[in-house]
């Protein structure tokens, strides 16, 4: 109807009556909310819109920027060892193999393994991340105790992780196709192949890589 | 019912004789250690206890090392050194080394295979 309140046109009038949802203010009185609302949505006066738009531009870059910069800094092997329950338990356990140290120098760190590198898989894993700080306040493995009697869940719900992915951490790295065999020992490069034709991805065999093994694990393949 | 009343005589003689032959060279081994460095070294892969796979039956090795002194000695190298193994194909590739330096836990490990007759 014609005397509908319009959100759209504009700033009321000084001493206008305000209507029951706030659009418009009542007489003499706009709340800052109101005020901040009629900023917001006036069209400029001032800038053209390409002014406008190219400054958006970059601040978008900028505030994307900063935004990887933030996410990114939860990925360094220091932020993840600044909490001691990894520090003392699983950190410990991966200094002692090979992705720490190795003939090449070439390093894995706790991200490569646990975070995806791609945008959307990442974002879906940080989020997830917020039950870890839940655990963190509520010290579900603050003590080496608790920690080893949760080993069992904790690595069961990362190698389901994996596994779900088809070891899409790993292969950031690793690939079968990349395997030469004329330097991988001929065992593992059969078995290697033959995980490759079954459709097998690399977490089905190769647990236990870089952290201790629960003790309640039992190897598929043990009698 | 007088043959149950005499055996518990045969029994208590017997049971330390069993003791001291199972028993490895000194104090039994312990399998659930050994088993837990045998699954994180992934030896299972290509190693059964009884089955042979890439590499020979656990107790197939125990029975081969059975009485022999530098068993133990010789063991440990094998699995420490990454010296080369021969395979049934015959061709030879530098074996795993087992994923601990704790002397003792390779230790117990090879004396739990050469337990496993």
């Amino acid at each position: 109807m014609n005397d509908a309140p319009n959100p759209m046109s504009g700033p009321a009038a000084p001493g206008a009556g305000g209507d029951p949802d706030g659009h418009r203010p009542a007489a003499g009185k706009t709340s800052a909310w109101g005020r901040l609302r009629q900023v917001l949505l006036r069209p400029s006066a001032r800038y053209s819109l390409l002014g406008l738009l190219t400054v958006g531009f970059f601040a978008g870059i900028i505030f994307w920027g900063g935004f990887n910069t933030g996410m990114e800094a939860t990925n360094t092997l220091e932020f993840c060892t600044a909490c001691h329950e990894m520090r003392d338990n699983v950190y410990q356990e991966y200094k002692q193999t090979v992705h720490y140290s190795n003939r090449t120098g070439v390093r894995a760190i706790c991200s490569d393994c646990h975070v995806p590198r791609d945008w959307v898989h990442k974002l879906v894993r940080k989020s997830r991340a917020s039950l870890e700080l839940w655990g963190k306040l509520t010290g579900s493995i603050d003590t080496r105790e608790k920690f080893e009697a949760r080993r069992m869940a904790l690595a069961t719900n990362e190698w389901a992780r994996m596994k779900a992915s088809g070891s899409r951490e790993c292969r950031n790295c690793h690939s079968f196709d990349a395997m030469n065999p004329e330097v991988q020992k001929q065992t593992p490069y059969k078995k290697h192949m033959h995980g490759k034709a079954d459709g097998m991805t690399c977490i089905d065999c190769h647990k236990g890589i870089a952290h201790h093994l629960p003790k309640e694990y039992r190897d598929p393949d043990e009698d | 019912m007088d043959s149950i009343a005499r055996r518990p005589a045969a029994g208590l003689f017997a049971l330390p004789l069993i003791a001291a032959l199972s028993a490895a060279p000194a104090a039994a081994a312990d399998e659930a250690a050994a088993r837990a460095l045998a699954r994180q070294s992934n030896c299972f892969k290509c190693h059964s206890i009884d089955k042979k796979k890439d590499g020979p039956a656990w107790k197939e090795v125990a029975q081969k090392y059975s009485g022999k002194p530098d068993a133990e000695a010789k063991l440990i190298y094998h699995i420490t050194s990454g010296k080369k193994a021969k395979f049934p194909d015959g061709h030879e590739e530098d074996h795993v080394i087992v994923s601990s330096k704790d002397q003792g836990e390779v230790r117990n490990l090879v004396d739990w295979i050469l337990g496993l007759k």
